[in-house]
């Protein structure tokens, strides 16, 4: 295993298990069934995806490269959605879920905005690669489903319980929030954040201001401001991922905080 | 009037609104219960609750089954009004898979005994209750009450009206989070105390001199950072702020008899018969337990004889509206009138 994919391996694993936390219901694509539930009977299946999805993008630009007048680049979000593969990588790495979506449409502007080929090659150079770092992505999280150590997906709402894990759970909801903005839902995305305050950091920032209140100070205007901004503005992906990222950072100082504070507190009885 | 000196007498001003009238003659008040002196709960109880204060309300409820080993606690979790709504389309259907609810909020506990699916209680648990926190039906947890915190350096005490309407035509540059509920639940109270049309009167007045942020945190932060000279939020979002930095900008003044001084509360209702709901609620209203979300999370204690939060003084000027709480439930028109106005 390269180091890349060892990095990947934790990152998976760390994301796999938080985001069994998190509600099967948030998902916007694809039916959640055994192929998500049962990753290692499917790698097969999906590898075959990820070729066949390669070849599908690739004929697109091939299309264009050949200036044919028929071509649609909408058929791009059409080859993804009809892939199983869509659903294992949005249940089990959202980050790379994210990351196809902008490199589907990093191929689509550029297509739509008749950029010289050679550039349109590079945005399906890239996709080529989140698809299959995406593909390396879920085998690895088929050993770790195999071996019990991540939950089947839920199909129903669980909530989190403590502190540190609602810290968990904000941060798995921001990287749907860069998924659905590269979706292109903004609306989505938008609603997410405005609902992942709500109903997550409201319910922990008491705790939390009266430990640290310039970082409370600090993320409540990332949610309220700096991170809704980056997405009304449509700056892209990388900017709206960089807000997240920046916040995500905020919010491990914050889960060492609730910890912390979950340690001092007197017993109830 | 200063931050530490509002609740003084509390017990004594919530008394005269939110009881229903002829219970509270009837119940004599009587000191708070150690978990000692209760019986072990043995068997299987269902629990909707509501999201609470982070993990504190977990940490009751983990405190509680340790206790009783026998006890199959199984919990569904979920926004306080959403799980009263299934609790009233189940009861609709004929079914029913809660034993308890216990809500954040005293709208969403009026929806489940509106529909008449809570239990009575026995006397000598709602009266271990503050008086004006005494029901029949339901039982108050603690409770929080509505308030005005002010930038100290930018208004003084006396530049603040002590009537929640009279805010609408001040000068003060005012904060506010109309999508918060809490707050709603206070546009509840005044349409209901004070009508439609002044209720539509004050929202519009305030909108146009109003910051509006997204949750009551973000007012008190705001206050305290001078972006506003005055904000509407619960009292524990202050307190909270000056305990991790006491020497934080921001004080509480209070309205006077109005929805401005509102004392909301979280509650339980028991949805099954038998002894183990009920026991279930006196282990909330234990001497340990009520201390301990007073402490931690500055709410507001609601039986007899257990200290205020940290940091508050009490004080007998506290004037809360005269209203029954479970009236908080009739949300839609509040929600209307706000879509209507704008603000929303």
């Amino acid at each position: 295993m390269t180091t890349t994919l060892k990095k990947m391996g934790a990152l998976v694993f760390a994301s796999a298990v938080s985001f069994s936390l998190l509600s099967g219901n948030a998902m916007a694509n694809g039916a959640i069934g055994d192929h998500v539930n049962n990753l290692h009977a499917h790698i097969g299946e999906y590898t075959e995806e990820v070729h066949w999805l390669e070849s599908k993008f690739g004929s697109v630009v091939d299309a264009y490269e050949a200036k044919d007048k028929n071509l649609k680049t909408d058929v791009l979000m059409e080859y993804w959605e009809e892939v199983d593969f869509h659903s294992a990588i949005e249940t089990q790495y959202v980050p790379i879920y994210a990351t196809i979506w902008q490199g589907i449409y990093g191929v689509k502007m550029a297509i739509d905005n008749g950029k010289p080929v050679a550039d349109v090659r590079v945005e399906q150079e890239k996709l080529n690669h989140a698809l299959w770092q995406a593909l390396g992505a879920v085998k690895l999280a088929s050993q770790y489903q195999k071996k019990g150590l991540i939950d089947q997906v839920k199909t129903t709402e669980v909530e989190p319980t403590t502190g540190p894990e609602v810290i968990d759970d904000i941060k798995t909801r921001l990287d749907r929030v860069v998924a659905k903005y590269a979706e292109q839902l903004h609306e989505v995305a938008t609603t997410l954040v405005h609902d992942t305050y709500l109903q997550r950091f409201e319910g922990v920032e008491g705790d939390l201001i009266a430990k640290d209140a310039a970082l409370v100070e600090d993320l409540e205007k990332d949610f309220n401001v700096t991170l809704p901004q980056a997405i009304s503005q449509d700056e892209g992906v990388d900017a709206v991922r960089h807000v997240v990222e920046a916040m995500q950072v905020k919010l491990d100082k914050a889960r060492k905080l609730l910890v912390e504070a979950e340690k001092g507190r007197k017993d109830v009885f | 009037m200063q931050r530490r000196t509002f609740l003084q007498g509390l017990a004594a001003a919530t008394a005269l609104g939110s009881l229903p009238l002829g219970v509270a003659n009837a119940l004599s008040p009587m000191a708070s219960v150690s978990v000692e002196s209760l019986p072990k709960l043995e068997g299987d109880l269902t629990l909707y609750l509501g999201r609470g204060e982070g993990g504190l309300y977990e940490n009751v409820l983990q405190a509680i089954e340790k206790r009783n080993p026998k006890l199959n606690l199984k919990i569904r979790r979920g926004g306080s009004a959403a799980l009263a709504n299934t609790i009233v389309a189940e009861k609709k259907a004929g079914v029913k898979r809660a034993d308890l609810f216990w809500a954040v909020d005293t709208g969403s506990i009026g929806m489940v005994t509106d529909a008449g699916a809570a239990k009575p209680l026995p006397t000598d648990l709602t009266t271990q209750l503050k008086e004006g926190f005494q029901y029949p039906s339901w039982s108050p947890v603690t409770g929080r009450v509505r308030t005005l915190p002010y930038n100290t350096q930018r208004v003084s005490p006396e530049q603040i009206p002590d009537s929640v309407m009279a805010l609408a035509d001040s000068d003060l540059k005012l904060g506010w989070a109309p999508a918060y509920s809490s707050f709603q639940s206070f546009v509840t109270a005044m349409r209901l105390l004070e009508g439609e049309k002044a209720t539509r009167a004050w929202l519009k007045g305030v909108n146009r001199n109003a910051k509006k942020y997204a949750g009551e945190l973000g007012v008190v932060m705001g206050v305290e950072r001078g972006e506003v000279d005055v904000g509407f939020a619960n009292h524990y979002y202050t307190l909270r702020l000056k305990s991790g930095k006491p020497d934080a900008n921001v004080a509480l003044a209070y309205t006077k008899n109005d929805a401005g001084c509102l004392v909301n509360a979280s509650g339980i209702v028991a949805l099954s018969d038998g002894d183990l709901p009920v026991n279930f609620i006196r282990y909330l209203l234990t001497h340990e337990v009520q201390s301990y979300l007073a402490r931690e999370a500055y709410e507001i204690p609601l039986v007899q004889d257990v200290a205020q939060p940290e940091g508050l003084e009490s004080l007998s000027t506290l004037t809360p509206p005269a209203m029954d709480l479970r009236n908080l439930a009739d949300l839609r028109p509040t929600l209307n009138l706000m879509r209507d106005v704008g603000v929303l």
